[in-house]
């Protein structure tokens, strides 16, 4: 529990800057995959840097929760950020309770996005708020439970004390329960940012939006917060998933520069095939209606069922 | 080779793959493309090889390395071309609505898991590699039987059936060391063979003859 | 000599030389051809088995015993009337425009097939063959069965593979199980998987595994044998079935899975030392026997009655084999023989009356059978009070063997129940044939239509019945008391 400022400091700006990068090469191999050349990676730093500039409007209906929204995303979404080992194995910031801070920290986050799409009164953001809180009920137990399966393994909710808990025997890693919650979490990280075959992050059709009706209304400033917001939580959600389930290559705390670089290569191309078989994914799948996103994600929630019962049952008593 | 440090990375690798088997069997319970449920099947069935790839090599058992050779010739290559060329012959992509809805069809299958974790438990202790590869077995059995209740289209019944047989054959590689004797094994494999092509060969008239692959159309005969 | 061999090899070579024969009667003379050797054959076998016991070829690949040389003579003889009896009957279809040549063709390939099929059923030793052989003679018969390509052919069909297909599956779990069994405590790193070699170790085998093995046997060759509640493909798939292939199916393929079910049986009786497997069959063939009753009363098709008089018979064999005393199981072993003999008959002259009244409803054929096709009026009227368990036929003399085994060893509650489900069964039987075979016809016009009144395979049947019933000769005799001494575990 003891906060290390230095660390903090260097994991901050890590998600601030890494994560606009990961959303942008997503967005550039998809475009590849599709036969387009697609805008460069770098894109979405020119983007956020001109939203920072211009002005906002506000519409007249919407209250103090439309412009205290996407603070509490942008927040929430850092924090959670700071509470999950990204260069070394010991998190900068360790609240009470863990990975179900950090879940909660998410969800808070949600929360206040779904209250903002829905303050300004207009239609689509009500309809948008409708539809993630419908996707993110079902979304939400399967990401406990996967999250409990390795919380249980490693005899703690602490998400550094579990990354250091399997470091040593490698072939720990590959057992079926961790396998059956990294599918289960694999599903439920495309259904929380926003991917197809859950969400389309590009699309300008009423219809098909989810994540995009609820920023509708937004402008300027609050926009820019917004998208960032949303790009830090898909880093979390991401690192979760690689380091947590896959803690190859975290330094130990006290690493001296050379760990850290190395450690820093061992992210990024871990973070690099996750990005690309997310890009794969939403290639070669078309966006599920919505009445058939429960389907996804009830299968979903089964795999991490299965999973949290297999540590109690592939292993014997 | 057999140190028990290999041996217990041998089992690992089993209960892995084992455990694969049973995701693939999951999301086949909710697939409704008849192509991908085709191509889920395939991947299942080189899981069961490599598995049976896996136990050969750590008990040195040659004639096990066939078993593995006929499981990829025939369950990944011959079996799902000739259901691939069966579905574009009939020119029905797409699934019937299944009687239990896919929510609903998974949790029952999470129900049957652990139906057959309980009734493996017993005979834990009868495993040469991988622990609990009975449970998925017993399981990929109790899964199948449900998938065949539970959807209509007649090419999903056959490939309900054959991850039956996929979960007896992973059974036989759980419980005995050396696999079973090589005459049987070629048995079972031609009788599958010879079982698909001739459910092959129906699938096909009952769509000439009903227009559709729909069994439940199928209920003329009462009493 | 090997005999074996030859048994198994001659109807394989007369299917196959069926794909390239060049017309139909050529075909027809293969299939009847092969027949005959197959039962010369086994009769001289029969000789060789009661002096040594056991045959066997191929280093223990191939076995006969006595139990085995009984089910080679059912399915020879069986199998030699329906081809018989097939050449006239597709004539006929095929100048009716039933049925296509390719179709025939298709017979006279898959019915040899299907025999060989059964006969390494039997003579097999290894378990794991024994399972592949009986998927065999499913899968041959599944087309045979789809064969008039109808809606409801197919859906016969479909259920009756679909069925097996799973209850084979089953069947495999179960072999998988025993196999696991003799691997346990097994130095030897492959053991041998032959019968012969499992039944010598029976007492060293794990019993919890065995009896979860017999459990899915059971329920996997329950299936294919047509036991209640895993029969519901019966009915279907036999009245669907083109009449030749349905006295096969009804004669012997149904006791080819109840064969492979009790060598089960003995396995398990001899492991666990214990009633478990006695039980089992006992429950299930009296459900048979008593679910079959209400439902051959209520039939309104004469083939669909027919199928579900078969499940009955099961049913009684079943029983009498639970009953575990020589005598039941001598009856039931004789009644084995007597029923093959028997349905045939009846399937043979339903098929005349479909082929010339082209209906098998009882309310639409009408009475009068008699009068319009005398012959096989006759030899209907002859095989149903045989099949009702009247005298002076065979079957009479079986079931009285067997009830009176049972009252003998104080099982009244068991001889009792099988008394009430033959007697119900009698009545139904009775009362459905009454409704057809005497009477006036309603049309005097269609009095005569000779084409389709052909006997001569009933007849060979019928007068085969008849003696056998009259005059046992001993060494059948002595053949059926060995067999029930495998059975009943006596050395």
């Amino acid at each position: 529990m003891n906060p290390n400022p230095p660390a903090i400091v260097l994991q901050t700006l890590l998600l601030l800057f890494l994560a606009p990068l990961v959303s942008g090469y997503m967005k550039n191999w998809k475009a590849k995959l599709q036969n387009r050349r697609g805008a460069p990676p770098w894109q979405v730093y020119l983007d956020l840097a001109k939203f920072l500039r211009k002005d906002m409007v506000l519409s007249e209906h919407a209250s103090w929760v439309f412009s205290f929204a996407p603070y509490v995303v942008f927040l929430t979404a850092l924090t959670a950020g700071l509470m999950v080992p990204m260069l070394i194995a010991q998190a900068p910031l360790s609240l009470f309770g863990g990975v179900l801070a950090m879940v909660g920290l998410l969800a808070l986050g949600r929360f206040f996005l779904a209250l903002g799409g829905l303050d300004p009164g207009s239609a689509f953001g009500g309809m948008g708020s409708s539809r993630e809180m419908t996707i993110s009920a079902i979304a939400e137990p399967a990401l406990m439970l996967a999250v409990f399966t390795v919380a249980i393994t490693a005899g703690t909710t602490d998400l550094s004390r579990i990354a250091q808990s399997t470091q040593d025997a490698a072939w720990k890693l590959l057992n079926p329960a961790r396998v059956l919650a990294f599918a289960a979490l694999f599903i439920v990280l495309l259904a929380e940012t926003g991917r197809i075959p859950v969400d389309n992050p590009a699309t300008h059709l009423e219809l098909t939006m989810i994540h995009e009706a609820m920023l509708l209304e937004y402008s300027g400033r609050y926009l820019a917060l917004m998208e960032w917001g949303a790009s830090i939580k898909q880093l979390v959600l991401m690192t979760l998933l690689v380091n947590v389930f896959i803690p190859v290559g975290l330094a130990g705390p006290h690493a001296p520069f050379l760990g850290l670089a190395m450690s820093l290569i061992a992210y990024l191309v871990k973070l690099t095939v996750l990005a690309a078989a997310m890009v794969v994914v939403e290639t070669t799948n078309a966006k599920l209606r919505l009445f058939r996103v429960p389907d996804l994600l009830s299968t979903a929630f089964v795999l991490a069922a299965l999973a949290l019962l297999s540590t109690f049952l592939f292993y014997g008593s | 080779m057999n140190s028990p440090a290999s041996a217990e990375i041998g089992s690992q690798i089993v209960t892995l793959m084992a455990a694969l088997m049973l995701v693939v069997q999951l999301l086949m319970i909710g697939q409704r493309m008849l192509l991908t449920s085709i191509q889920l099947f395939a991947a299942q069935s080189v899981l069961l090889a490599a598995i049976a790839a896996v136990v050969a090599f750590y008990h040195d058992a040659g004639h096990v390395y066939v078993v593995a050779a006929l499981t990829i010739a025939g369950k990944v290559l011959f079996l799902p071309w000739l259901l691939n060329r069966l579905v574009r012959r009939i020119q029905i992509h797409q699934e019937i609505e299944p009687l239990l809805n896919a929510p609903t069809s998974m949790i029952i299958c999470g129900g049957l898991t652990l139906l057959g974790c309980g009734v493996a438990r017993p005979f834990t202790s009868l495993e040469r590699l991988g622990n609990n590869t009975l449970a998925v077995a017993l399981t990929l059995v109790l899964t199948g039987f449900f998938l065949m209740i539970n959807r209509r289209t007649a090419l999903t019944q056959v490939l309900a059936l054959l991850t039956v047989e996929n979960g007896v054959m992973l059974a036989a590689v759980a419980l005995t060391t050396y696999g079973m004797p090589l005459v049987v094994e070629l048995g079972i494999f031609f009788d599958v063979l010879v079982a698909v092509m001739v459910l092959g060969i129906l699938v096909y008239r009952i769509r000439e003859n009903f227009a559709s692959m729909d069994t439940s159309k199928l209920n003329q005969l009462r009493g | 000599m090997p005999l074996l061999t030859f048994i198994l090899m001659t109807p394989m070579a007369a299917g196959m030389l069926c794909l390239v024969a060049p017309s139909r009667r050529i075909m027809a003379g293969l299939g009847v051809a092969a027949f005959a050797v197959t039962l010369g054959l086994a009769v001289v076998l029969l000789r060789q088995v009661l002096v040594c016991g056991v045959v066997t070829e191929g280093r223990e690949f191939l076995s006969a015993d006595a139990l085995s040389i009984w089910m080679v003579l059912l399915i020879s003889v069986v199998s030699l009337a329906t081809s018989l009896n097939a050449g006239r009957y597709f004539q006929r279809d095929l100048a009716a425009g039933t049925i296509t040549p390719g179709r025939v063709r298709e017979f006279y390939v898959l019915t040899p097939l299907f025999g060989a099929g059964m006969f390494l059923v039997v003579l097999a030793n290894n378990l794991g063959v024994m399972w592949a052989a009986v998927e065999a003679t499913a899968l041959s018969s599944v087309l045979l069965v789809a064969l008039y390509n109808r809606r409801t052919s197919l859906e016969a069909a479909w259920k009756y593979v679909i069925l097996g297909s799973l209850g084979l599956a089953l069947a495999l779990l179960g072999t998988v199980f025993v196999y696991a069994a003799a691997c346990k405590n097994n130095p030897q790193p492959l053991p041998s998987f032959n019968w012969s070699h499992l039944m010598s170790v029976a007492r060293q085998l794990d019993p919890h595994l065995l009896k979860l093995a017999f459990v899915f046997a059971f329920i996997g060759y329950g299936t294919k044998a047509g036991l209640a509640p895993m029969h519901t493909w019966l009915p279907d798939a036999h009245s669907e079935a083109p009449s030749p292939t349905s006295a096969m199916l009804s004669g012997v393929s149904l006791k080819i899975a109840l064969y492979a079910l009790i060598r089960f049986h003995i396995l398990t009786t001899a492991c666990l030392n214990s009633d478990f497997s006695r039980h089992v069959l006992l429950g299930f063939g009296l459900f048979s026997m008593f679910l079959a009753a209400p439902f051959i009363l209520v039939q309104k098709n004469l083939k669909r009655m027919l199928a579900y008089s078969s499940l009955e018979h099961v049913g009684l064999i079943c029983a009498g084999i639970a009953l575990n005393t020589p005598a039941t199981i001598f009856g039931a072993l004789l009644h084995m023989g007597y029923h093959a003999l028997t349905k045939p008959v009846l399937f043979f002259a339903a098929g005349n009356i479909h082929q010339t009244f082209h209906t098998l409803e009882f309310r639409r054929i009408g009475p009068g059978v008699g009068k319009i096709l005398p012959a096989t009026g006759i030899a209907m009227s002859m095989a149903g009070i045989a099949a009702m368990g009247m005298p002076p036929f065979g079957l009479f003399l079986s079931e009285v063997t067997i009830i009176g085994g049972a009252l003998a060893t104080h099982q009244t509650a068991a001889g009792v129940l099988i008394l009430v489900a033959l007697l119900a069964s009698f009545c139904g039987i009775l009362q459905q044939l009454s409704r057809i075979i005497p009477g006036m016809p309603k049309n005097l016009q269609d009095s005569k239509r000779p084409g389709t009144d052909t006997a001569l395979a009933m007849t060979l049947l019928l007068g085969v019945l008849l003696v056998f019933s009259l005059w046992l000769p001993a060494p059948v005799c002595g053949l059926i008391q060995d067999a029930s001494r495998i059975i009943g575990g006596r050395p």
